[in-house]
């Protein structure tokens, strides 16, 4: 009878075990990938428990926020570098606080973070006009003044905002899980119609004189203007997950059957044939002078030039998420579960440095 | 394997009962209840068995033969061993019949789980696995996200309603309390005294309910739709067998004969 009572004991700790092993969706723990950003000195990475404030001259470890791990503060946004010396990100975790840090030494700038929002914080926010537009996964456009007090009423706009707003110098275009492009007057608050992309919409729109690019789930690209008039630009073989990036007349993006693209806008044709590295590509494309990076799931960094050539690959020993940013003369990259949680490369190629948090 | 046989299969099944019952708000948990009821239909058979084999066991426990090998072979566990295989063979019992169904039951309880967390795609690695997830020939482009709203409950989040300033975990209870029943339902009376059979439906309609209740608790809110809708589909097919004990569910009823058609 006692041996009978063990086992059932025993099979009720390894259901226990089993449940809790496959919970994708931990209160607590965050289990996607990291938020990255930088100036000419710094890279700032959303990772986890903290934020860390890296030196780009050697990749060494400058500060990081909070000092101890709090579960309230789970991060993965991509933080903001404002014109006026703050460093923005949201956070996951019980608090859903939105922060602002000195990105000098990592301390808090306002006197309390602003915690008005129901739910976690994905999307980094866009700073316009003095003003900081935060969109949140509760499905709400959150305007902040600089110093982190409310300065308008929240915009319910629906579905989960997981992308930046871009702005076209005049309105704001705000992108939807479900399946809407938001299109905002910042002057007076007010959304026109928005607009149906007919799929989810994770990544951000690249803004152009008078409207934006966007990808998203129905495998397109559409060009929408400011008035909410759309078209399609071009079509991929997979759902779009990553923002476009405009560079001149030449449209760079990717979908997750690994497909790189480079639309000639005039002509709407394209400027290569086929071109799919290794993976399905989550990250924006990334121009640096006449070079072209993309980054894959299976963790390659390729150097594109114009014409869809390979200039150079790394591999990372992770999985490539993250979009990259540049530093100075370097290009960052993050990878997800990687060897290091960032890797600095020169234009050839040639790895700078890596750093990987103390522990 | 997992990821092939299992979530792949539930995630995708998941989705398209959604996508029929046309993706709108309530719609993911009217789906899980729809994939309830498919699970319960297919294992159907299976369930009938293991009431057939818990019914088997139990009269075995008053057969002559089967009390004699007890006291005779009381000190010597290998042979007594080999005498119940023989007496489970001459009798045409399979001792794990009645075992089957509950084993079953624990793959699809875990991928269901993994299937509603990836589905409701709360951070964007989970959405990209999903993306992974869909098979070809799904167009899910339309419904992805998915609306996890279902009644009051957030189906990708533990449930609870607020009750004067108190969280009440309404479903928990719910899960606890229907699998309780369910339990209690389908224990055999006690005929025979020190019934290592029944002491152990006994230990089972306690730890059962502690165990569920307790993933109810602290999981996401679909997975505990699933067990409630399972729970009553389970007394629901019980009571249909005529079976059912129903004098168990007041205090000290399983002293008393089982009622039969």
């Amino acid at each position: 009878m006692k041996m009978k009572r063990t086992t059932l004991v025993m099979l009720f700790l390894l259901g226990v075990l089993l449940l809790s092993a496959c919970s994708g969706n931990s209160r607590t723990i965050v289990n996607t990938w990291p938020g990255l950003a930088a100036d000419d000195a710094r890279a700032y990475l959303s990772a986890g428990s903290h934020v860390y404030a890296v030196d780009v001259k050697n990749g060494s470890e400058v500060w990081r926020y909070p000092a101890e791990a709090d579960n309230a503060m789970q991060f993965y946004a991509v933080p903001v570098l404002t014109a006026d010396g703050q460093l923005l990100v949201g956070s996951e975790g019980t608090g859903h606080a939105f922060f602002s840090l000195n990105p000098e030494t990592g301390k808090e700038n306002w006197t309390e973070p602003f915690t008005g929002a129901k739910g976690k914080w994905v999307a980094a926010p866009l700073v316009f006009n003095e003003r900081i537009y935060a969109p949140n996964t509760d499905g709400f456009l959150y305007t902040l003044g600089m110093d982190g007090k409310q300065a308008a009423d929240p915009i319910e706009l629906g579905g989960a905002l997981w992308s930046a707003p871009v702005t076209d110098g005049q309105f704001i275009y705000v992108a939807s899980l479900d399946h809407h492009l938001h299109i905002i007057d910042p002057a007076n608050g007010t959304t026109g119609d928005p607009v149906d992309l007919g799929g989810a919409i994770p990544g951000s729109p690249a803004a152009t004189e008078g409207g934006v690019y966007v990808g998203s789930f129905s495998s397109t690209v559409e060009i929408v203007g400011a008035n909410g008039q759309h078209e399609s630009a071009a079509t991929t073989t997979n759902w779009i997950w990553g923002s476009p990036t405009l560079d001149g007349n030449t449209l760079f993006y990717a979908d997750l059957s690994g497909n790189v693209y480079s639309l000639d806008i005039p002509s709407g044709s394209q400027n290569w044939g086929a071109i799919q590295p290794d993976g399905p590509i989550v990250a924006n494309p990334l121009v640096m002078g006449d070079q072209i990076y993309f980054a894959t799931e299976e963790g390659s960094f390729f150097a594109l030039d114009r014409d869809g050539k390979t200039l150079w690959q790394k591999t990372t020993g992770g999985k490539i998420y993250t979009t990259p940013v540049v530093s100075g003369t370097l290009v960052l990259v993050a990878p997800y579960q990687g060897d290091f949680a960032i890797a600095a490369y020169d234009g050839e190629g040639k790895q700078a440095w890596t750093f990987t948090p103390a522990k | 394997m997992w990821e092939l046989f299992i979530i792949q299969p539930l995630t995708n099944l998941l989705l398209w009962i959604y996508d029929v019952l046309g993706h709108g708000p309530h719609m993911f948990g009217l789906a899980i209840i729809l994939f309830t009821i498919l699970i319960k239909l297919i294992t159907w058979p299976l369930n009938a068995s293991q009431v057939k084999g818990a019914q088997a066991m139990q009269e075995l426990q008053n057969d002559k033969d089967w009390q004699e090998i007890q006291k005779k072979y009381a000190k010597d566990r290998e042979k007594l061993a080999q005498e119940q295989m023989r007496i489970y063979k001459e009798k045409g019992i399979n001792p794990f019949a009645s075992c089957l169904p509950t084993l079953i039951q624990f793959p699809i309880i875990i991928g269901l789980y993994q299937s509603i967390i990836r589905a409701l795609s709360a951070t964007p690695l989970d959405m990209l696995k999903l993306a992974r997830t869909v098979y070809p020939f799904q167009n899910v482009a339309n419904i992805i996200p998915l609306n996890s709203k279902f009644l009051w409950m957030d189906l990708g989040r533990p449930e609870s309603i607020a009750i004067f300033g108190f969280a009440l975990p309404t479903l928990a209870i719910v899960v606890a309390l229907t699998t309780y029943i369910q339990t209690k339902l389908t224990m055999p009376a006690t005929t025979t005294p020190g019934d290592q059979s029944a002491a152990m439906s006994g230990m089972m309609s306690i730890y059962m309910p502690l165990l569920l209740g307790w993933f109810a608790l602290n999981f996401a809110s679909g997975i505990a739709v699933y067990f409630i809708v399972s729970n009553l589909l389970g007394i629901v097919q019980y009571a249909a067998t005529g079976r059912a004990n129903w004098n168990n569910l007041l205090p000290g009823g399983n002293k008393k004969a089982p009622a039969k058609k």
